[in-house]
């Protein structure tokens, strides 16, 4: 028998068992814009103010009610590998901005639907993300022209309220107003003067119970912890904080200790209670009232904190223990001592009471210059809390971009319909077969204030048509009116409906990135999933817990 | 030859399966795949609508058990464990829901005991009978971020108006509060298991927790069970009980009985240190007689011993029990419970629970209302004069919201075994009329002033329930898709560990 030459194998021999492959564009290209269309069209009924809420349950069967784009991706679990790429995109924006993530994927969603009609016009990849390339560097040009106030003073609550209203508006429309001035007053009260803005320096505290307008912002922190000695309650108080538990100390090394009588093993234990006492009583003499630990108490030292009347409150979370710190002005000790004056940090009062059925131990500052602010939300459901965390978020992000760039565009499609005017115009500039993908582009702006009236009932190519015509008679600020009943359109400066200059210039151009990434690949490969255990996930942050 | 024959199969074989897998999906598309496989998606109107009737369903378990004249319900969980309740929180909780739209009423359920003890069952029904009203508008097509703010609205009508017309007791009349108080008590208790004997225990509750210091915490009044004997045998202990008997050797010789001893409480063993001069009794969880809990033997002086005025050891059913009474500083006190079958004592406890949490409340919070659905009518009357006066959708919305109201008195009525139909009609003449505190009378089958008659709630319990029923109603009108990942299948400490974590509930007892 002749030797059998085998024939060069295909690409697909060439890949593991069960690998899959695609390639070419109407296996790869339309089938990636569809997935992404897909997905754009789960949040965009989510978009804006009147949009409605996602049910998710996710793999560890916790429900969340919410309209946050981010969230509903976060526990989606989406799996296409396009698709995916645009839920990057979206987390990127939630990180440059924190706003505005639904921004990204409903306009990327837009882009890619209308470079699906190009491509099926016979325009070729290339010229299609070079048109859309060419007219995203336009847009972000018109952009800083779009540019219709700016925030001046944002020490000032009420302004820094109007500003933030936008966005609380878009997550819990109906409460904006009384969300805003809460959020308004958290973030202004820990504003500094050096314009050094933390984000994380706003907590949120979520008690069950009552009714959202019963949330309430103090200056200081809320902890749901209780107290645990007697003390329950101390004005002025001076904090010393330990990092380590609250107990005498224990050796690294094993040592033992020989006892030849009784009279040594009581001496034993006595000696132990001695030493506590002393140190308690150190501790209260260096002018302590308040003791925060971050690890255990132990009954005697808990016993001798009575004594002296020391209120002991004991926090689990480092992370508590260190904002604590920067609230009081504090130093965290890592061994049971006496702190020195220095080290002790102030606080106007603490305080343990009980909120619903929640006991919850308050550091509270009188005057309105602490380090840290605390929005305590209440509600009657957890959903529906979370859901109000997101909102707080959202709008505590929203003053941090401000911070950053005080420049604030015109909200309610007003500056999508100006930008897609312009950029229209500016394609039928070009002379290259880009002018169609330019011109595309534009469209794809139409897709925000449509999703914007299609969520509250309204025609969305009625409005689009009344927007347009308002802008072309030289309105740059006409968006679309909310309130009312049918396609109305609004000035939205007047109305004072503003979104973060910055919101708008990333979202763009992360939604452009995206869309030209997912449009740049023509071949999927897809190695066959290994099996075995899933790898932990460790994305999990330590704080995440409180 | 035959290893060349050989070879040929493998590399026959070989790519054959290799080229299998891929073969299929070369000749026909594969659908994309966008979410993990098994992932459950939702959408849309009849999505909505069957939230709506899933919660529905959840209202209609514990529809029967509103009113003096409510049912109980017999829930026997998956260990066996018997329980009879008519508390709305607790059937609910006992019923273990998945459905997630329908977890939201229990969720609010548990706001309520959270927030006031008392109302669950009345806030599970208004939310349920806010989505029952709202249902043909959202099959009609009306936009539900429409009906959310005609409902956002009316929420804060109603609460704006009870807190107008509720009445206010002055707190410095002590003997005025106390009776206020107990009126509240007696109204909470009217629908529990112990309707009977609510007199008796509402004067208990109000003494128990005037007994409390400020803070009012309500760790502070213990409540122990003792079967048999009557309920009327219950008692309040102003100081601490518990059961226990004196452990050491040589008990029986001491004698059972103290009159103002020295209290050394301790919680460290009592084992080889030397006797002190009083009775000893080791103590598990003492904190009360003023005493603060020693975890030394070694400095027993006089500040840091406790004093009450009568210890003694006595026999409650077939237990023996430690009294320590009237101790000077007291700031807590305990219940004993006296009854019959398990159940029957714990359902008392719950319901003592109740009317201690509204106690509590109406100390802080010092206005009332006339319960008996009268604050509801009313309510309903105003908000429907209020939505003749608008204009637009607003006014069937608001409409619908004060009919929803009317679900109150007429389950106290179906309940009853009255005739609803017939005693909403008078009602709502009366309340035409001005008669505002009229409302369902239990006792003679027909309509009478609550407010005379002395069932009184106080008005935060009512505020709390319809705030808390329309977020309720909003929230589950506000979903229009329901995703559903298939649960992780991790069993490595990951797994468990974020699975207690993402919980992250605080978990009301």
């Amino acid at each position: 028998m002749a030797l059998h030459v085998p024939k060069a194998p295909g690409f697909a021999q060439m890949l593991k068992d069960g690998a899959k492959h695609f390639s070419g564009l109407e296996e790869a290209v339309f089938r990636n814009i569809r997935a992404c269309k897909e997905l754009s069209q789960t949040t965009r009924t989510a978009y804006g103010p009147n949009g409605m809420n996602k049910m998710v349950i996710n793999h560890l069967e916790k429900l969340f009610v919410t309209n946050d784009a981010a969230t509903i991706l976060r526990e989606l679990e989406v799996q296409h590998p396009a698709a995916k790429m645009i839920v990057m995109a979206s987390h990127m924006q939630e990180q440059e901005v924190g706003d505005g993530t639904n921004f990204v994927l409903v306009f990327a969603g837009a882009l890619l639907e209308l470079a699906e009609e190009l491509l099926r016009m016979g325009l070729s990849v290339s010229e299609v993300i070079e048109g859309y390339e060419k007219a995203c560097k336009k847009t972000l040009e018109i952009l800083s022209d779009c540019v219709c106030s700016s925030a001046k003073n944002l020490h000032n609550i009420n302004e820094a309220k109007s500003l933030i209203r936008t966005a609380v508006m878009s997550k819990q429309y109906g409460n904006e107003d009384f969300l805003a001035n809460l959020i308004a007053e958290a973030c202004v009260s820990i504003f500094p003067e050096s314009g050094n803005f933390n984000v994380d320096n706003v907590r949120v505290c979520k008690i069950l119970g009552c009714g959202v307008t019963a949330s309430s912002m103090l200056h200081g922190m809320v902890f749901k912890k209780e107290a645990e000695g007697d003390v329950t309650s101390v004005k002025e108080a001076k904090i010393a904080v330990f990092s380590c538990p609250f107990d005498c100390m224990v050796t690294e090394t094993k040592g033992t200790v020989l006892i030849n009588n009784a009279q040594e093993l009581m001496d034993f234990s006595k000696g132990e209670e001695d030493l506590m006492e002393a140190n308690v009583k150190a501790i209260k003499e260096a002018g302590a009232t308040v003791v925060v630990t971050g690890g255990k108490v132990a009954d005697m030292a808990l016993h001798y904190a009575n004594k002296y009347k020391l209120m002991v409150v004991r926090l689990n979370s480092k992370w508590d223990l260190r904002r604590l710190c920067k609230t009081v002005g504090a130093v965290a000790l890592p061994k049971m001592m006496a702190p020195t004056p220095d080290e002790m940090g102030h606080c106007d009062s603490v305080y343990l009471t009980e909120v619903g059925d929640t006991q919850v131990v308050v550091f509270k500052h009188d005057k309105e210059d602490g380090v840290i602010s605390t929005v305590v939300i209440r509600g009657s459901t957890d959903n529906l809390m979370d859901d109000i965390e997101r909102a707080v978020d959202d709008g505590v992000n929203t003053f941090k971009v401000l911070v950053r760039d005080k420049r604030l565009v015109p909200g309610g499609g007003a500056t999508e319909i100006e930008l897609a005017k312009q950029i229209t115009s500016y394609g039928e500039s070009c002379p290259g077969l880009d002018q169609y993908s330019i011109k595309k582009f534009a469209e794809a702006f139409e897709a925000l204030p449509r999703a914007l009236a299609e969520n509250s009932g309204v025609k969305g190519s009625e409005l689009i048509s009344k927007l347009y015509s308002a802008h072309h008679e030289g309105n740059k600020n006409m968006g679309f009116d909310i309130e009312s009943d049918g396609p109305a359109v609004k000035d939205m400066l007047e109305a004072s409906i503003l979104d973060p200059y910055l919101v708008k210039y990333w979202g763009i151009k992360l939604a452009t990135n995206a869309a030209i990434t997912v449009l740049r690949v023509d071949q999927i490969i897809m190695a066959k999933p290994a099996g075995g255990p899933k790898p932990p996930q460790g994305k999990k942050d330590f704080d995440e817990d409180d | 030859m035959d290893a060349a024959d050989r070879c040929e199969q493998i590399i026959s074989l070989l790519t054959l399966s290799s080229c299998l897998p891929v073969s299929p999906s070369l000749l026909q598309p594969t659908p994309v795949i966008l979410l993990k496989e098994g992932t459950d998606t939702s959408q849309g109107i009849p999505q909505l609508i069957s939230n709506i009737n899933a919660c529905q369903v959840i209202a209609e378990a514990v529809r029967t058990t509103l009113g003096p004249r409510g049912m109980d319900k017999l829930m026997v969980d998956s260990r066996g464990k018997a329980t009879i309740s008519n508390d709305g929180a607790t059937i609910l909780k006992l019923l273990d829901v998945v459905h997630p739209a329908a977890k939201t009423l229990v969720d609010i359920a548990r706001s309520q005991d959270a927030e006031v003890g008392d109302g669950t069952t009345s806030v599970t029904l208004l939310a349920a009978e806010f989505l029952k009203q709202l249902k043909s508008y959202v099959e009609e097509g009306l936009h539900p971020q429409t009906i959310i703010r005609a409902f956002r609205t009316a929420t804060n009508l109603a609460v704006s108006k009870i807190k107008e017309i509720a009445v206010s007791v002055k707190k410095d009349d002590k003997q005025e509060q106390r009776e206020l108080l107990e009126k509240c008590a007696a109204t909470a208790l009217n629908s529990k298991l112990i309707a009977g004997q609510k007199e008796f225990f509402s004067k208990m509750v109000v003494d128990a927790v005037m007994s409390l210091e400020e803070l009012m915490s309500l760790k502070m009044i213990g409540i122990k069970k003792v079967q048999g004997g009557a309920l009327e045998e219950s008692q309040l202990v102003s100081g601490v009980a518990f059961k226990k008997t004196f452990s050491y050797a040589g008990f029986e010789m001491q004698p059972k009985r103290y009159e103002n001893p020295k209290i050394a409480l301790l919680n460290v063993e009592l084992e080889l240190k030397a006797e002190k001069d009083n009775a000893e009794v080791r103590v598990k969880s003492v904190e009360a007689c003023g005493g603060s809990i020693q975890t030394s033997v070694g400095a027993m002086t006089d500040d840091v011993l406790g004093q009450c005025e009568l210890f003694e050891e006595v026999q409650v059913g077939g237990e023996r029990y430690n009294f320590f009474k009237g101790c000077p500083k007291a700031k807590t006190c305990t219940i004993i419970l006296r009854g019959g079958a398990e159940q029957f004592t714990e359902e008392t406890e719950r319901s003592l629970h109740d009317a201690i949490m509204i106690v509590r409340r109406a100390i802080k919070n010092d206005s009332v209302v006339a319960g008996g659905g009268a604050i509801e009518m009313e309510l309903s009357k105003y908000l429907r004069d209020y939505s003749r006066t608008i204009p637009g959708k607003q006014q069937l919305l608001i409409g619908a919201y004060a009919k929803a109201l009317e679900i109150i008195p007429r389950q106290l009525c179906d309940n009853a075994g009255f005739d609803a139909t017939n005693i909403l009609n008078k009602l709502r003449a009366k309340h035409a009329q001005g008669g505002m505190w009229y409302g369902v009378d239990i006792n003679n089958e027909d309509i009478a002033d609550n407010f005379v008659a002395c069932v009184w709630e106080p008005s935060i319990v009512r505020i709390n329930a319809l705030t808390a029923a329309s977020e309720a109603a909003c929230l589950i009108l506000s979903v229009d898709e329901t995703i559903k990942n298939p649960r992780s299948t991790m069993d490595g400490p990951p797994g468990g560990a974020g699975r207690g974590r993402g919980r992250g509930r605080p978990h009301a007892h």
